[in-house]
């Protein structure tokens, strides 16, 4: 043992200076260099060195195959296995970036305290006749003619309205001037041109564009006849006759058309007036067993439908919600619908409509309500979902909808609905000066009507037939909202009150009622509304990004180890090789080049040249023998020479390193 | 001796690393590392070397960072959502029928007397206080009515509102004079407890609520006296209430409904409960392959004060799954025709730890009351069962309307006078429905029946003459029609022709997809692989040897110089000390009998004390590999 140091002792006595002798002469070469050179770039002489340290030290796997392998035609393999390889590496990761704004959808459920929506209950029937009849008794006295001359019906024999026939007498001698403005036309199918006035009974000739409302969609050829309108723009020019298979569906539009002329003229709050008061609506009013009363709903004027009342609105302090399920924990209300006080022509169903929607959400009542029957309990059982969508760039649905070139009109959080009925109006404003009746007006706007609009019927409807022939564009620019609430839900009736409890039910209801009607109440003038959560189940419906960024970059790593083996780092070598070194050492060239070319212009023609010529070929072999050979010789010339040595140095002394250090487990 | 020697050996062999001191050790990772940034330090010029360090360092700190990401993302267990539509064979889910109306009325009238007495004279007052009070009150029952009154609020002056008693008989004279209307009195009800003297006033807004709900309260405590048999006997019994079955092209009769008693609708008959027999599939969408019903709900025997709707509930549900009719039923209205398209909505979801779902209700602190009927874990279940329990915690008897854990009463108002004042109470409390809101958890396979309802007028003006005959005949045996359309229903309840929705959750990130990235990412960023980790700790134990040994010769070193400070001679010559360090035969002279044992506490501890460790180490520094075998050879 003690020998075996002294053997250890002794070698490492004797080791210690080597490395420092060794080193010295390197460090002294790479000084000397250093100073003499004062280009730093690439350490290989020419581009195909370059590429073979490349190919040699790289750590991508394919390059190394081609330059070790022996045989043209297996070096020519490699070659091809080398540039698939990276070829399908740009395909997958072409693949990868179009396929990264991608979603993934998931479904949650909670069982949680809800919130309960927002309830908006409405009598279909927009304000008491009996308030309104003086304002529409001109119109209404011109539909009845218009009936009695086309289709014999007996004028006001209707079964509770004998006042209004003390009315009539009085308007017979006055001139009709609804019918004149707009007059109702009767065609036979065969001669579109002639059409038989409802006003005189007299055929006349109508000149203009027939628009068919039903023929576009369905065929309907069987009637002989046809019921419709003409519309003038206001130098009578141009005209437009729309015609309709049925005069029901005629006559209706019609009276939809002035109706709408004359309360677009009427002020609100006189609106409100003849409208149902919430005491009147709603008898009683329950909810998760408390009781409620008309302060807990707050009033909504619609323009086709009157008084709305919202149950559990924003306005009111709180939002309530629902911690158990089932009807006796939801909204019970039962509603008075007083079918004597309904419009003949502007509504020809009795009983109500209800909304359930969100707290900021603005009613489209018109749209989607769900009816509810008169001497029925209507049961809606309610589910909640959710939905949230990415915007951008995964999606085109909008937040909040302020990124929407259209101006909200409604006073209410964005929806498509509200954007598609804020840009037809917007554009009604444009087009046609004046406001549509049905939608809330833009700011310094008004309402249509004939003594400031003459013609604005006839633009409405043009515009209404562009709308929806998606020429106005309103269709591309509004986009869906990204984030909604949906209640699916299930209706199912019964009949109520039934036989047995109808005796002491209905006393107590008009008890309830009080003085707000002098009558007894009827079964079928109540309607009972019970709303509620069928469980606290909800569901959301959330996107999410399918690929993060993380995933993107470890995706193409997987692809770029798979194929190549490669990384980053072997990126930014190849840029620095492929790009800078490359480049530099064109440049080099270039640069000697341009300066041999200025010395031959300036030395004496003569034995020079040649010797350039030589450095020529020598650039273009720079084997290791010559690169050390030739640096003495033209020395003072071209002083851009030393380069290539330094450079062979280095790449030998790599490659001798390598060497060692792979022999030295052979060794042992 | 020999353990030191072995133990030498095995330090030896151990601490055969790359390199002996620090900077050869990374000069030897760099180098040979397979991980692609550490190599190109090593080989470049010193500017390229800072870059390349920092670029290494770079994606060094990129890497971990990203592993972070996605361990956290892993462990966040999130769940990627597939959906399947489409039609297959299916059970045909669960149909519970009941009656709108608990009870016959021509049953249960012996013991509603009293009530519908008091009922109708109650109503007489509040519509007419003035004729009524003289001739009514003397025929009232003061058995019921002493517990919760109802009271009459006169608040047409605000700040003195006046109480009005509708049952007394002996009222102040003012107030039997004075008509009530909707808009001044308000019908409230009295709820006292502690015989009396607490009392609060439960306020209504509309007479008719109020006296619906004292009734139903009043109604409660006669019926929760009454043995269940005997309320089953006074519900409608299944033969009168199913008159006609078919099942797809099979006959199928009241006989195969399993009826249940429940509090709110009496007597249900479930159709294909499953509980006894397998559920019966349904193969084909559509009407002709469904299940069809013709019910009478004989609305002429309904109880007139319990129940103002009159038509059929039904509704929908799992195999073996207890029917929550009063929260998810509709209704089916009489003399219609209601056809339901079904739709089964069924989401399958992951327990944990992906969601806070409960598979089988069993890891839910709430005592499953409805377990009972053998039925499996629902919320409402557990959220009734949970009220149930509060209730009986604070009131000491159960409530009517759900089940009664053993060894409990149901609450009535001779045994629990305070019961209704403290039932109220609990059933406004939003507390006590969040604590049974947080303590009961969903159940991972929720399955929803999505209906299509349509109705139509049944029977029609043609063929009512002879259906009812038909019917009339069948039922009652009798020639004379016995139904009529308020009581006649007709169901029919089928499959879609797309009759299922799946939604089936599965893990989004499994340990596959986390190794993948985690591979990517190394991968991407540095060329590594999970190799060059086990290099690189490798080199971080080589790294901790060569600190041990340096660690160790400093030890020794220090003591040396303790030693040397120790000698009284002159110091030793430097032929000595080498003679110290490499002779082992030598040193136990020197300690030995050296001048102190004591200074060198810890000399058995040390596995080689006489040599010094930087001659060792650099012993090994350059040719090791030969020496190294050298040596082993030569302890062999």
């Amino acid at each position: 043992m003690g020998t075996t140091l002294h053997i250890l002792l002794h070698i490492k006595l004797a080791w210690p200076s080597s490395p420092i002798l060794i080193m010295a002469p390197g460090e002294k070469i790479k000084a000397k260099i250093k100073k003499n050179l004062p280009v730093t770039g690439p350490q290989a002489p020419t581009i195909k060195e370059l590429m073979r340290w490349y190919c040699l030290n790289t750590n991508t796997h394919g390059c190394r195959r081609i330059v070790v392998s022996r045989g043209r035609l297996r070096r020519l393999l490699w070659v091809l296995f080398t540039l698939t390889a990276v070829a399908l590496i740009f395909w997958q990761c072409a693949l990868l970036i179009s396929s990264f704004y991608t979603v993934s959808v998931s479904i949650k459920v909670h069982f949680q305290k809800l919130d309960f929506p927002a309830v908006t209950i409405c009598n279909i029937n927009p304000y008491k006749y009996s308030a309104v009849r003086d304002l529409l008794a001109d119109l209404e006295q011109e539909t009845r003619t218009a009936l009695k001359n086309l289709y014999g019906f007996p004028e006001n024999k209707s079964r509770k309205r004998r006042e209004a026939e003390s009315w009539t007498s009085a308007w017979e001698g006055t001139q009709p001037k609804f019918l004149k403005l707009v007059p109702l036309l009767a065609f036979s199918q065969d001669e579109t041109s002639k059409a038989r006035d409802f006003l005189t009974g007299r055929k006349r000739k109508v000149s203009g564009s027939i628009i068919h409302k039903a023929s576009d969609v369905m065929h309907v050829h069987e009637s002989k006849e046809v019921v419709g309108f003409q519309l003038c723009s206001n130098d009578t020019s141009k005209c437009a006759v729309y015609t309709f298979s049925s005069g029901v569906n005629a006559i209706q539009e019609w009276y939809k058309l002035h109706y709408m002329n004359i309360m677009a003229q009427v002020p609100l709050e006189k609106k409100i007036n003849m409208s149902y008061s919430a005491e009147e609506l709603l008898v009683t009013c329950f909810f998760d067993g408390m009781s409620c009363d008309a302060r807990n709903f707050t009033l909504f004027h619609h323009p086709m439908y009157g008084n709305c009342y919202t149950f559990n609105n924003r306005e009111n302090e709180t939002i309530l919600s629902t911690s158990m399920g089932g009807s006796e924990y939801g909204l019970q209300v039962i509603l008075y619908i007083n079918e004597e006080e309904y419009n003949p022509f502007l509504v020809s169903s009795t009983g109500a409509k209800v909304i359930v929607h969100r707290q900021d959400e603005y009613p489209f009542i018109e749209d989607i309500g769900t009816e509810i029957e008169t001497a029925m309990a209507t049961s809606i059982g309610m589910h909640l979902t959710e939905s949230f969508k990415l915007s951008e760039p995964y999606s085109q649905c909008t937040e909040d909808g302020s990124d929407v070139p259209i101006s909200n009109i409604y006073n209410a959080a964005y929806s498509l609905q509200i954007c598609l009925h804020s840009c037809f109006q917007t554009k009604m404003v444009e087009k046609c000066g004046c406001a549509q009746y049905s939608q809330p007006l833009p700011p310094a706007a008004n309402y249509c009507n004939y003594q400031q609009h003459p013609n604005w019927m006839y633009c409405y409807y043009q515009l209404h037939q562009a709308f929806v022939r998606e020429e106005l564009g309103c269709q591309s620019v509004c986009r869906e909202a990204c984030s909604f609430k949906e209640w699916t839900l299930t209706t199912s009736l019964a009949q109520w009150p039934s036989e047995v409890s109808e005796k002491w039910l209905l006393p107590v209801l008009t008890w309830d009622q009080g003085q707000q009607i002098k009558k007894k109440l009827n079964k079928t003038d109540l309607a009972k509304l019970l709303i509620f959560y069928k469980d606290l189940n909800q569901r959301s419906i959330m996107e999410s990004p399918a690929n993060s960024i993380e995933m993107l970059l470890s995706n193409f790593g997987g692809q770029l180890g798979l194929w190549m083996s490669c990384s980053v780092v072997c990126v930014i070598e190849i840029i620095e090789v492929f790009f800078i070194d490359s480049f530099s050492i064109i440049a080099r060239r270039q640069w000697h080049k341009a300066k041999e070319w200025w010395a031959r212009r300036h030395a004496p023609p003569g034995p020079q040249g040649q010797d350039n010529l030589g450095l020529d070929i020598d650039d273009d072999l720079p084997t290791f023998t010559s690169a050390l050979r030739l640096p003495p010789a033209p020395g003072t010339e071209v002083p851009g020479t030393p380069p290539p040595r330094y450079n062979t140095l280095r790449l030998e002394r790599a490659f001798s390193d390598q060497l060692t250090d792979t022999q030295m487990p052979a060794e042992s | 001796m020999h353990i030191k020697k072995y133990l030498l050996k095995c330090l030896h062999r151990l601490q055969k690393g790359p390199g002996y001191t620090y900077k050869e050790l990374l000069v030897w990772y760099c180098n040979n590392t397979n991980t692609h940034g550490p190599k190109r330090i090593i080989c470049e010029g010193p500017k390229k070397k800072a870059m390349w360090f920092l670029i290494t360092l770079l994606f060094t700190s990129l890497v971990c960072w990203e592993w972070g990401v996605f361990i956290k993302t892993y462990l966040s267990w999130e769940v990627s959502v597939s959906l399947s539509i489409g039609f297959k064979t299916m059970d045909f889910p669960a149909v519970t029928i009941c009656n709108a109306s608990p009870f016959q009325y021509s049953k249960v009238k012996h013991l509603l007397k009293d009530l519908d007495e008091l009922m109708e004279a109650v109503l007489e007052r509040i519509l007419a206080p003035e004729q009524s009070y003289g001739n009514a009150s003397k025929a009232l029952n003061s058995t019921i009515w002493n517990y919760t009154p109802l009271v009459l609020i006169d608040e047409q002056n605000p700040h003195h509102p006046v109480v009005l008693d509708l049952f007394g008989d002996n009222h102040n004279g003012s107030a039997p004079g004075r008509t009530c209307t909707a808009q001044a009195c308000k019908v409230a009800m009295r709820l006292c407890s502690l015989n009396g003297t607490v009392c609060t006033f439960r306020n209504f807004t509309s007479a008719t609520r109020a006296v619906t709900e004292w009734y139903l309260l009043q109604a409660t405590n006669i019926f929760s006296q009454v043995p269940n048999q005997e309320l089953v006997e006074m519900g409608y019994p299944a033969e009168r209430l199913i008159l006609a079955c078919l099942f797809g092209p099979e006959p199928c009769s009241y006989r195969n409904f399993t009826s249940i008693f429940h509090p709110d609708y009496g007597n249900c008959y479930i159709f294909n409960w499953g509980m006894t027999e397998k559920a019966l599939p349904s193969a084909n969408p559509g009407a002709e392959f469904g299940l069809k019903l013709i019910l009478d709900i004989g609305q002429d025997d309904y109880v007139p004060f319990l129940t103002s709707t009159a038509g059929a509930r039904l509704m929908l549900h799992e195999q073996r799954s207890y029917p929550f009719i009063k929260d998810e039923g509709i209704y089916a209205m009489s003399g219609t025709e209601t056809s339901i398209g079904v739709l089964v909505d069924k989401l399958e979801r992951k327990g944990e730890p992906y969601s806070q779902c409960t598979m089988n209700g069993s890891d839910v602190p709430v005592r499953n009351l409805y377990s009972d009927y053998n039925t499996t874990y629902s919320i409402q279940a557990c959220i009734r069962s949970c009220f149930q329990d509060h209730m009986i915690r604070n009131c000491s008897c159960g409530h009517y309307l759900y089940p009664l854990p053993r060894g409990q009463r149901y609450c009535n108002n001779r045994e629990f006078p305070d019961w209704a004042y403290c039932y109220s109470h609990l059933r406004m409390s939003v507390a006590q429905r969040e604590t049974c809101i947080n303590m009961c958890k969903e159940s991972c396979n929720d399955t929803q029946y999505k209906m299509t309802i349509s109705m139509a007028d049944w029977p029609s003006e043609a063929s009512e003459d002879w259906i009812f005959h038909v019917l009339s005949q069948e039922r009652d045996q009798s020639t004379n029609i016995t139904l009529s359309r308020k009581g006649i229903v007709k169901l029919n309840i089928y499959f879609q022709e797309f009759n299922y929705r799946t939604i089936e959750e599965s893990a989004a990130n499994n340990i596959v997809w986390l190794l993948s990235n985690l591979g990517g990412q190394f991968g991407f960023w540095m060329g590594g692989s999970v190799l060059c980790l086990i290099e690189f700790g490798e080199i971080l134990i080589d790294f901790v040897w060569i600190t041990i040994i340096k660690l160790v010769a400093f030890a020794k070193s220090l003591r040396q110089r303790r030693a040397q400070a120790c000698y009284a001679g002159p110091p030793p010559t430097v032929a000595e000390l080498v003679e110290a360090h490499t002779n082992f035969s030598f040193e136990p002279d020197v300690a030995g009998p050296g001048p102190d044992p004591g200074t060198y506490p810890d000399e058995q501890t040390l596995p080689i004390p006489g040599t010094p460790p930087p001659n060792y180490d650099s012993l090994r520094l350059q040719p090791l590999d030969v020496i190294e075998s050298d040596s082993e050879g030569d302890a062999v």
